[in-house]
C-alpha cells in the first residue's frame, strides 16, 4: 500500500489561493481524515491528489513516485464520490468492471476481480441491477466495490457517507473500518462530520482556510488542540472558550476567579474548557454563573446552555437527565484537568502543572 | 372544506372569450392547413367551385397516383433525397453539436466563455451574408450540384444545436466525469459511453428538430443544387408550382405528402418538442 506524500501544494482559482503550502505525509496503511468547515479546502485537496484538480505549485508524491502530473489513473488511486457517481446506464457489474476494462485486462480476468470484490462487500445479489433499482446504501456499497476492485495504492473518500441516513451512515461507517483493517489500505477521508473523523481516523487533518491548522490523532486533536479554530471545531458541543488574563497567581476570569497552577505576567490569555469538565456547583465554590437559557435533554446526558453575566455563553455538557427549568440560575465549577490555554496569537500555551492540579 | 368554488359570471366571460380568441388564431393557422388537405383530394374545378365545398366528395385518390407517376416531378426521388437530407444532418448534427458541447459544458479550459459567446454569435449572422463566399468555394472545388455543401458543414456543429445541448451537458454530474477519469477514460470515451447513453432524450429533441428545420430547408438546395432529380422535396414541389401552376389538386397533394411525415412525427413526438422548446428558452 501506498505512502501519499505533498510538499507545498499550492493552489489558486484565479487570484484566490484555495490551497495555501500543504505539506502532509500518510503512511502506508494509514487511514487520515481531512476535516474542517465547508470551503476550507478539504475537497479539493483530495481531488488533487487524484489529479482531478491542477496542483499549481508544490509535488504530489504517491508510492514515492511524482504524479504532480500524472492523470488520474495513472495515480493508483480510487475515489468514492459523495453521491456515488456510478454510470446510471450500466449494471453494477459493469459499473465494477469498467475501469478494469480501461486498463486492459482480460475478460476473464475482470470477472474474477469483479466476483471476488462483490463477495467482499456482499453485493454478489446486486451485480446485475442497475443503480437506480438499488437503495442508497446498496449503491454506496457498489461505489465501494468500484473503487476496491482497481487495486489502488490509495483510497479516497470524497464524503461517501454524507447522503445516507443516520443508521445507514453508522453500519457504513464500521463496513469502512473494516475494510480499512481487512485491506490495510492506505485511505484518505474527507468529512464534516467529526463523528466520522473521531471513529474512523488513525490521524485526523484539521483544514481551515487552505491551511494544515493541526494534524494528530483523534485524542491528540481532541484533548490538546494546537489553537483556537481546532479548539472550537472539533468537539461537539464546542470547546468554551473564556477570555482571562495570566497574572502571577494563575489564570485570571474577566469574572473575577482565579485559577490556579500556572503562572505568568499579566497577558491575555483563552482559556479553553470541554463542556463535560465543567460541573453543577454551590454558589459559594462556582468559577462561574449563569442563567439557564436553552437545556438539551438527550436522556443519558443533558446540555446546559447558559448565558453569563458578562454577556459571553458557556455550555456544559451533564450526565443523566438533570432536572432543571430554563431561567434558572445555575454554578459551575471548572475542571482544570483538560483544560487548554491559547495565548493572544490564538495558538496553545503549554499547560503542564495544569494538567494534574486544580485550585 | 372541499367545497368546490363556483365562477363568478364575469369569470366565465372571461373564459369563454380567451378561448374563443386561442380558436380563431388556431384556426387562422390550421385553415391553410385544412385547405391544403382538401385540395389535394379535389379536382382542379372541386377547388376552385362556387359555393366552396369543406370536404372532398367523392375523395380523388387518383390524385395520389397521378402525382407518384409524373416524370415532371420525380416525387418518389424527391421523397428519396429529403429523407436522406434531413436524416444526414439530422445524425451529423448530434455527433459534431454533442462534442461541442460536451466541451463547452462539461470541460474546463481557458476562453472557454468567450469561445462559446462567439458561437452563439453565429446564431446572429444570416445564412444569407456569408452565403456568397462559401458558395464561390465550394464552386472552386467543383461540388455545387451535389449534397456536399449541404451536408458538410454540419460536420462542424451548428449553433443553435450546440447552444441547446449545452444546458444538458452542463447538468451532467461532474463526479460521474471524475469517476471515469479515474477508470482511465479519454474524453472522447467519456463523451462517448458515459455521458451520450445520459442524454439519449436531448439528443433525440436535437435530432427532431434539425430533420424538421432540415426537412423544410429551402433556400440552400436551391442555390447549390440544379438537377430535378437531385431536388429535396421543398425545392422540387416549389419548381413544379412555378412550371405548372394550373395543376393544384396534384400541387397540393404533393404538398400534403410533403408535409404528412413531419406532421406524423410532431404527433408522435410532441411532449420531446415540448420539452426541447422549454429548454432552450424558446417557449
Amino acid at each position: 500500500m501506498g505512502m501519499v506524500q505533498l510538499s507545498g501544494v499550492r493552489k489558486f482559482y484565479g487570484a484566490l489561493e484555495v490551497i495555501k503550502g500543504i505539506d502532509l505525509t500518510v503512511e502506508p496503511g494509514e487511514l487520515v481524515v481531512f476535516v474542517g468547515p465547508s470551503g476550507c479546502g478539504k475537497s479539493t485537496l483530495l481531488r488533487m491528489i487524484a489529479g482531478l484538480e491542477d496542483v499549481d505549485y508544490g509535488r504530489v508524491e504517491i508510492a514515492s513516485k511524482d504524479v504532480t502530473e500524472a492523470p488520474p489513473a495513472q495515480r493508483g488511486v480510487a475515489m468514492v464520490f459523495q453521491n456515488y457517481a456510478l454510470y446510471p446506464h450500466m449494471t453494477a457489474f459493469d459499473n465494477l468492471a469498467y475501469g478494469l476494462r480501461r486498463a486492459g485486462l482480460a475478460r476473464n480476468a475482470v470477472d474474477k476481480r469483479v466476483q471476488e470484490t462483490a463477495a467482499l462487500l456482499q453485493i454478489s445479489d446486486l451485480l446485475k441491477r442497475k443503480p437506480k433499482a438499488m437503495s442508497g446504501g446498496q449503491r454506496q456499497r457498489v461505489a465501494i466495490g468500484r473503487a476496491i476492485v482497481r487495486k489502488p495504492e490509495v483510497f479516497l473518500f470524497d464524503e461517501p457517507l454524507s447522503n445516507l441516513d443516520a443508521a445507514l451512515r453508522v453500519e457504513m461507517r464500521s463496513q469502512i473500518a473494516r475494510l480499512h483493517q481487512e485491506l490495510a489500505a492506505t485511505m484518505i477521508f474527507v468529512t464534516h462530520d467529526q463523528v466520522e473523523a473521531m471513529t474512523l481516523a488513525d490521524r485526523i487533518v484539521v483544514l481551515n482556510a487552505g491551511r494544515v491548522e493541526q494534524i494528530g490523532t483523534p485524542r491528540e486533536v481532541y484533548h490538546s488542540p494546537a489553537n483556537l479554530f481546532v479548539a472550537g471545531f472539533i468537539g461537539s458541543p464546542a470547546m468554551n472558550l473564556l477570555p482571562a488574563t495570566l497574572g502571577p497567581s494563575g489564570v485570571a476570569l474577566v469574572s473575577g476567579p482565579v485559577l490556579g497552577g500556572h503562572s505568568g505576567t499579566g497577558e491575555a490569555v483563552t482559556l479553553g474548557v470541554r463542556p463535560d469538565r465543567l460541573t453543577l456547583t454551590s454558589p459559594e465554590s462556582a468559577h462561574l454563573s449563569g442563567e439557564a437559557k436553552l437545556i438539551e435533554h438527550l436522556g443519558d446526558e443533558t446540555i446546559l446552555h447558559l448565558a453569563l453575566a458578562d454577556g459571553g455563553a458557556l455550555t456544559i455538557k451533564l450526565a443523566g437527565d438533570v432536572a432543571l427549568t430554563i431561567g434558572a440560575r445555575v454554578h459551575a465549577r471548572i475542571d482544570m484537568v483538560g483544560a487548554s490555554l491559547f495565548g493572544a496569537d490564538g495558538r496553545a500555551m503549554r499547560l503542564e502543572g495544569a494538567r494534574e492540579t486544580e485550585a | 372544506m372541499s367545497r368546490q368554488r363556483k365562477a363568478t359570471p364575469s369569470a366565465r366571460i372571461g373564459m369563454l372569450t380567451y378561448h374563443a380568441l386561442m380558436l380563431a388564431i388556431s384556426a387562422v393557422f390550421l385553415l391553410p392547413f385544412y385547405w391544403m388537405t382538401i385540395s389535394a383530394f379535389k379536382t382542379n374545378a372541386e377547388i376552385f367551385s362556387n359555393p366552396v365545398t369543406w370536404l372532398p366528395d367523392p375523395i380523388r385518390w387518383e390524385n395520389m397516383t397521378s402525382l407518384l407517376t409524373r416524370e415532371d416531378f420525380p416525387f418518389v426521388q424527391q421523397f428519396v433525397n429529403s429523407v436522406f437530407y434531413a436524416g444526414t444532418v439530422a445524425v451529423l448534427v448530434c455527433l459534431s453539436c454533442s462534442l461541442a458541447a460536451y466541451s463547452f459544458g462539461c470541460l474546463r479550459w481557458r476562453g472557454r466563455n468567450l469561445v462559446f459567446g462567439l458561437t452563439v454569435c453565429a446564431l446572429l449572422m444570416p445564412t444569407i451574408v456569408t452565403f456568397l463566399p462559401i458558395y464561390l468555394a465550394w464552386s472552386k472545388i467543383g461540388l455545387t450540384g451535389t449534397y456536399w455543401p449541404l451536408i458538410t458543414p454540419f460536420l462542424f456543429g451548428d449553433a443553435f444545436f450546440i447552444f441547446m445541448l449545452r444546458q444538458f451537458f452542463m447538468g451532467v454530474p461532474r463526479e460521474l466525469l471524475d469517476a471515469a477519469r479515474l477508470d482511465g477514460a479519454s474524453e472522447f470515451r467519456i463523451w462517448w459511453q458515459i455521458v451520450m447513453p445520459q442524454l439519449r432524450t436531448p439528443l433525440i429533441i436535437v435530432g427532431l428538430f434539425a430533420t424538421v428545420y432540415t426537412w423544410n430547408e429551402f433556400f440552400l438546395p436551391l442555390i447549390y443544387l440544379q438537377d430535378r432529380e437531385a431536388f429535396p422535396l421543398s425545392v422540387g414541389l416549389f419548381t413544379f408550382q412555378s412550371q405548372r401552376a394550373v395543376e393544384w389538386s396534384v400541387s397540393m397533394m404533393g404538398a400534403f405528402l410533403t408535409a404528412l411525415p413531419m406532421v406524423a412525427l410532431f404527433l408522435l413526438t410532441q411532449r420531446l418538442f415540448q420539452r426541447g422548446l422549454s429548454s432552450t428558452g424558446l417557449k
